[in-house]
């Protein structure tokens, strides 16, 4: 079962979250703060596959501390950041620090929560294509990567 | 006249002396010389002159006196100082009238001439006007100004035919001389002091109103004109408005305008510059636009710029009515100019103080509004976002064929959605009351009353907390919008009560500041004070946070967006007062609320009431 952590300083925002996605079949957890989600993303248990992060938080640009550490810790965690609708300017700078893909929270007219399981669905696939590349790399040029070790 | 002269003078009349007891000259020099010190050392001008009096009754031998100043603006000359025998409540108020063609008396006379006069034998002379029954001799000696106006008369009288001569109007010029310096000291005096509490003034009023109105009513003092108007220029429009009037003017306080160039006062602002003359009709850039007198008896008129940072801001105008006599010339002097342009540059100054206070409020107002609005779009996106999810769970229940069965689901979802709903209006709430916090319409108000129909309102029914009330009798009247004020005052109750949730104590109390709080919190010194203070038992304000808990957005609750105590700041600013918050950390918050009471006038008929 993948595991996702959902990180918001809004209850009320974690709350719907964490029930959609325990619906669609997923493990949650949940942090509501940058600070108190990088120290569990930080701790030798951590394995989260996708993290799910606001990006205004203690600052207005917190979602990009937790997606560096995320990242830093987990070099395939994929990371989808939620921004407020119509600022695009963080999300811009979390693509290119290497997140999955980011969510405007309030798109008129647009059902957000299908978008964000679709968000999740691709992240895994995503997760999951990039471990086998590095496996078959791993597997098929053993002695190279040796080598060059 | 020198007093040399006077001694050169009296050498020609020793041969009277002896007869009439009059005193050697080393005598009255020395007396002369001590009323000069007393005339500067002496702060009340009516003991000086009654010295002056003494000595000019002592020095001619007279057998009463009295010193009459001339009031230019209504043509009299009145009595301000008597000596010897024989005057009672009633004569010491008498009165001539200059403008008559008859009956002016010796004195009125003498004033209207300028030149000293006397007669031995009044009963035949052509000008007496008898007071007493028993006069038989009268001198009169004019008191001359700098610039050679008649300030008043000097008048002795005496039972004796022949009592005065050459020798004593001489005299008595030395003593008017001394006079005449004695009221000019007084007239710095009087001048110095309006200065300084105009300046004391001008610092600590933050509203451009009173300040101009305050200007008007203390140059009245020292300028002895008829009425005073006070224009400033509208930034945008760049027309001069009509700010304060004493006269009829005032009821076109805000409308009554100049354009620049237009008539003397815009001739003023225009060239920045004063203009001085003694007949405004005959003045060639006259209009007349606004008049503070009839058209028929304006007079003299003095116009100065206002000037603030090398531009004209504004024109000061003062105005005397066309005196009754010819004899008269009622102009303003350049002393009086000179003074004028002393209270324009200071209400120059403090018109840049009061806009520039403005002009930061504006800004801070603009920044908080960027601010406010990126804030609560925020806030509402994310309480949209959780609804979204709601409905969208809702739904989701909804479509599956067991939805009956899942009551408990759904109830749990619709009391989500209202709590959604609620923290919704209660960021609108918020955002309104930040928005209107500095409209306010003022009123009359009794601020006791306001503080109980809060409690009543706010303050929970039940509750763990001890309410204290103190509030002092007799306070005077505040002017205050009372519902942004009862939101500012239950907006701190709340606090309280929400900070205290296992119980402790709230006190609330109301009392005149004073005069030592006035000053440490630098409130107007010349301004009376009502505070209302909110004392708990809670937490308190963390020392690192104590600057910023009046700032917009900040909060240690977790309801609304961190408005609260911004908006309390705002509504109390816009009653022209000031909140600080001096609790000591862990023992309590200490909120206290200084507003200004209304001017004298009004707290003066409450008084009468009650």
């Amino acid at each position: 079962m993948a595991k996702i952590l959902i990180v918001d300083d809004e209850l009320e925002v974690r709350t719907a979250l964490k029930r959609r996605l325990i619906r669609e079949g997923y493990a949650v957890e949940v942090a509501d703060s940058a600070e108190s989600s990088v120290k569990l993303l930080e701790s030798e248990e951590a394995a989260f596959d996708v993290v799910i992060t606001d990006m205004s938080m203690e600052e207005p640009d917190s979602g990009l501390r937790v997606l560096k550490a995320a990242i830093g810790h987990d070099i395939f965690c994929e990371v989808v950041v939620l921004t407020a609708y119509g600022n695009v300017t963080n999300a811009v700078q979390s693509m290119q620090l290497g997140a999955f893909d980011y969510v405007e929270k309030n798109i008129p007219g647009v059902d957000t929560y299908d978008l964000i399981v679709m968000k999740v669905e691709k992240a895994l696939e995503r997760r999951r294509s990039s471990i086998n590349i590095v496996r078959r790399l791993e597997d098929i040029r053993p002695s190279k990567l040796k080598s060059g070790a | 006249m020198s007093i040399q002269e006077t001694t050169n003078r009296d050498e020609n009349s020793m041969a009277l002396t002896s007869t009439t007891q009059k005193p050697n000259d080393c005598t009255f020099q020395a007396q002369l010389q001590s009323l000069i010190g007393l005339a500067i050392t002496h702060p009340e001008i009516e003991e000086v002159l009654q010295a002056i009096m003494d000595e000019a009754l002592r020095v001619v031998a007279g057998k009463r006196g009295f010193l009459a100043v001339v009031n230019y603006d209504t043509g009299e000359v009145v009595i301000k100082s008597t000596a010897g025998s024989g005057w009672t409540e009633r004569t010491k108020k008498l009165r001539l009238h200059l403008a008559q063609e008859t009956n002016r008396g010796i004195t009125g006379h003498v004033a209207l001439s300028g030149k000293p006069y006397m007669t031995g034998d009044a009963s035949n002379d052509p000008y007496f006007l008898s007071f007493f029954p028993d006069v038989k001799s009268e001198i009169a000696v004019p008191v001359i100004e700098a610039e050679g106006n008649t300030r008043g008369v000097i008048n002795i009288d005496s039972s004796e035919a022949d009592a005065f001569d050459a020798g004593d109007i001489v005299r008595l010029e030395s003593v008017a001389d001394v006079a005449a310096f004695a009221l000019i000291v007084n007239d710095f005096r009087t001048r110095e002091r309006a200065l300084i509490e105009i300046g004391n003034e001008l610092s600590s009023i933050i509203d451009l109103e009173s300040l101009v109105r305050k200007v008007v009513d203390v140059s009245a003092e020292v300028l002895r004109y008829e009425d005073c108007s006070v224009y400033l220029l509208d930034e945008q429009t760049d027309l001069l408005v009509l700010q304060a009037s004493r006269g009829p003017l005032k009821e076109s306080i805000g409308q009554a305008t100049y354009e620049l160039g237009q008539g003397i006062t815009g001739w003023v602002a225009q060239h920045g510059e004063p203009v001085r003359i003694l007949d405004v009709a005959s003045d060639p850039r006259w209009r007349g636009v606004h008049l503070e007198i009839p058209r028929e008896e304006m007079g003299a008129l003095l116009c100065v710029p206002i000037i603030s940072r090398d531009k004209v801001v504004g024109v000061i105008r003062v105005v005397r009515r066309r005196t009754q006599s010819s004899w008269f010339q009622n102009n303003f002097t350049e002393m009086d100019e000179r003074v004028l342009t002393t209270i324009a540059s200071q209400l120059g100054a403090a018109v840049e103080n009061v806009r520039g206070f403005h002009r930061l409020l504006r800004a801070e107002r603009m920044a908080a509004w960027g601010e406010l609005s990126a804030k609560s779009a925020h806030m509402i996106g994310n309480r949209t976002f959780a609804l979204k999810g709601d409905l969208n769970e809702l739904r989701y229940i909804l479509n599956q064929p067991s939805w009956t069965e899942q009551h408990d689901d759904l109830i749990s979802l619709l009391e989500s959605m209202e709590h959604g709903v609620t923290r919704l209006e209660e960021i609108l709430h918020e955002f309104r009351d930040f928005v209107v916090a500095t409209k306010v319409t003022l009123q009359d108000a009794d601020i006791n009353e306001i503080i109980q129909e809060v409690i009543a309102e706010s303050f929970p029914k039940r509750s763990e907390i001890k309410l204290i009330l103190q509030l002092a009798k007799d306070l005077p009247v505040v002017k205050c919008d009372e519902t942004r004020l009862k939101r500012a005052f239950s907006e701190l109750i709340e606090n309280s009560v929400s900070f205290q949730p296992h119980g402790g104590e709230l006190l609330i109390r109301s009392r005149l500041t004073d005069q030592s709080e006035q000053s440490r919190y630098r409130l107007a010194p010349s301004r009376q004070y009502v505070q209302v203070e909110f004392i708990d038992q809670g937490p308190g304000i963390p020392p690192d946070t104590k600057s910023r808990i009046f700032q917009p957005f900040f909060s240690s609750r977790v309801k609304g967006m961190g408005l609260g105590l911004s908006i309390v700041k705002g509504i109390v600013e816009a009653h022209h007062g000031i909140i600080i918050e001096s609790g000591e950390p862990g023992k309590g918050a200490w909120f206290s609320i200084f507003l200004p009471t209304q001017r004298n006038e009004s707290s003066a008929i409450k008084n009468g009431r009650s």
